[in-house]
């Protein structure tokens, strides 16, 4: 990241979005209509809303993977318009999908490993790190078999497994229980507390879901493209009951 | 994984687009290995005559379909070797006819026999021949052995009957595998009267030979001098066709090669588009996309060079064996012939996967997720 020291010490929120506006066909659809926030280093932030309310486009803004008509979103304090997106993706920011998105040809160890290329570590730390991750996904056993022989859980686990691979701050999920049985969601999420937990990872989770969202620190609902409600914490009842 | 690894992967995987790639690079070096063997054997043929006496340059007439046309005055002998670089000036009339299936192409070599020494000829059994001998001939010590003669044996020469008075050796395999015979016995049976096919020159030792083959040229503008093989084409313009046929070729062979490529290229980074935007999603840049993209057209084009390579030795091995080559064609497999394959095959790869590497590179990672 650019060494904005000044900016990063005065806003410590891992993401914040400033009067983001994001027009799609000419202006037509507004996805993103003035959309302000601020996600905290380390918290549990889940996004809902109705379909079409903006939460993917907030995730692809925050992944770099599009950026905004108009307003600021910052990552770690710095102006991701000013990043270079490619690192930012590479060292900040790890994804996760609804349909994982593997690569099929590849077996699970490989599909972690090739988050790694060009990351400047050698291959066996690569490797022992890949290593690291499937055993903490609990996917040891399967390291050698390729996405299209693990159930639709362990494929989500090995997607995340993935996004972990380059030690990202932030952990974006986009609706990443939206395809799996109530069995896998319940793991998942697990996995996503003790990653934020373990690991300090600031996660913020797109779902349409409610009961998963009770699982997040925080909830932030949205709707045409705004945030409505902001800061609804969950309390433990509330937790018990959907997990 | 190493990136390497990643994609040789990537090409085993997808087997199907390898193969297409491949067949068409393959298909492409064969054409390109088979033409350049065949043309670089075939100029080694036409210009074994160059290589028959021992000279510093070789003067012919200019502009002749084959060597073979090129004809000269005896007088033009005498006013090349009046230049006072010149040390010595032979005048050899040439012909060739075709003696048995195994002999398509036998030299006949008519030089006086005071021009046998100095024209690097050495008589190794026998003797040489009379300057006004009609029936006396001589053999070189390899087409003698091919032919089962000796010395005080008849050989038919074009349908002339000839004693062998002699074996001699030129310390060249096309020398050595001709005839010599009388300049005036050979200008007559060649209705050929004074004439001579070429001249070879020696020059006087610090005589700058540059200076003298322009001064030559510029004196006698229908004569052209060559020093080199690869100046052959000047007096023999059926080679300059057929090199000219084989570059044509090669560049078509190389731009099909490359439209192949391309085609299965763009087909597979069309299927692949969603594979891209996931790389594209984890933080790989788009110059690593392109590298990918190269790196599985090059090893592509890389194996299937090796195959071409194999058919195109195979092409040849079964051209050699028409009845119609058999003899004038030896197949000679230079290093230059393969190492023109392999570029021509890295050329398909890059000419042909540059253009599928940079759309790969540039897709839009977003878009390229929710491609299809």
């Amino acid at each position: 990241m650019r060494s904005d020291t000044s900016e990063k010490t005065q806003d410590p929120a891992a993401v914040k979005a400033i009067d983001v506006v994001k027009l799609f066909d000419g202006g037509v659809v507004r996805a993103l209509d003035g959309l302000n926030l601020q996600i905290e280093r380390g918290e549990f932030v889940a996004i809902t809303g109705p379909s079409g309310c903006g939460k993917s486009t907030l995730i692809h803004l925050v992944a770099s993977l599009d950026v905004p008509t108009s307003g600021k979103i910052l990552v770690n304090g710095h102006d991701l318009q000013s990043e270079n997106k490619d690192r930012v993706r590479r060292k900040e920011i790890g994804l996760v999908f609804q349909l994982h998105n593997l690569l099929p040809h590849l077996n699970a160890l490989e599909n972690v490993e090739i988050a790694m290329l060009g990351n400047g570590l050698g291959y066996r730390e690569q490797r022992e790190r890949a290593h690291e991750l499937l055993e903490e996904m609990g996917l040891s056993a399967k390291a050698k078999m390729t996405p299209p022989r693990l159930s639709g859980g362990e494929r989500q686990r090995l997607a995340i497994a993935r996004a972990l691979a380059n030690h990202p701050s932030i952990l974006l999920a986009d609706e990443p229980t939206g395809s799996l049985d109530s069995a896998s969601v319940d793991r998942v999420l697990d996995l996503f507390r003790r990653i934020r937990e373990e690991r300090g990872v600031t996660i913020l989770m797109a779902t349409h879901d409610t009961h998963v969202a009770l699982t997040a620190d925080r909830i932030i609902h949205m709707r045409d493209g705004r945030a409505v409600e902001n800061g609804q914490t969950p309390s433990e009842g509330e937790r018990d009951k959907t997990v | 994984m190493p990136f390497l690894v990643l994609i040789a992967r990537n090409v085993i995987t997808r087997k199907v687009r390898s193969l297409l790639t491949g067949a068409a690079v393959a298909i492409g070096i064969m054409t390109v290995v088979a033409l350049g063997v065949l043309t670089h054997s075939l100029r080694m043929t036409a210009t074994s005559i160059l290589r028959t006496g021992s000279a510093d340059f070789t003067i012919a007439q200019k502009g002749v379909s084959d060597v073979l046309f090129s004809a000269m005055d005896e007088t033009q002998v005498k006013q090349i070797q009046s230049y006072p670089e010149v040390d010595s000036a032979i005048g050899v009339l040439v012909g060739s006819f075709k003696m048995d299936t195994n002999h398509p192409f036998f030299l006949e070599i008519g030089i006086q026999p005071e021009d046998l020494q100095p024209f690097g000829v050495q008589v190794v059994a026998g003797r040489a021949y009379s300057a006004d001998a009609t029936d006396e001939a001589m053999l070189g010590y390899r087409a003698a052995r091919d032919l089962g003669k000796t010395v005080g044996d008849t050989v038919t020469l074009d349908t002339v009957d000839y004693v062998v008075v002699g074996i001699f050796s030129t310390g060249q395999v096309f020398g050595d595998s001709a005839s010599m015979l009388p300049l005036p016995k050979l200008q007559a049976e060649e209705r050929k009267p004074g004439d001579v096919t070429l001249m070879f020159v020696k020059v006087k030792p610090g005589a700058n030979i540059d200076a003298l083959r322009a001064q030559i040229e510029k004196d006698s503008p229908e004569l052209a001098t060559v020093q080199t093989v690869s100046e052959f084409g000047r007096i023999d313009r059926n080679l300059s066709l057929i090199s000219a046929a084989n570059a044509a070729i090669t560049i078509i062979a190389l731009v099909i090669g490359a439209i192949g490529v391309m085609n299965t290229m763009m087909m597979s980074v069309f299927e692949r588009t969603r594979e891209f935007g996931v790389l594209r999603a984890v933080g790989w840049t788009r110059i690593r996309v392109l590298a990918l993209v190269l790196g599985e057209a090059f090893l592509i084009a890389l194996a299937s060079a090796a195959v071409g390579v194999a058919m195109g030795y195979v092409t040849i091995r079964l051209i050699e064996r028409l009845p119609e080559v058999v003899g004038f064609f030896q197949p000679d497999y230079t290093a230059s012939v393969f190492g023109r394959a392999l570029g021509i095959a890295v050329g398909m790869a890059v000419i042909g996967a540059i253009y599928p590497a940079v759309r790969a590179a540039l897709l839009e990672p977003l878009d390229a997720l929710r491609h299809e």
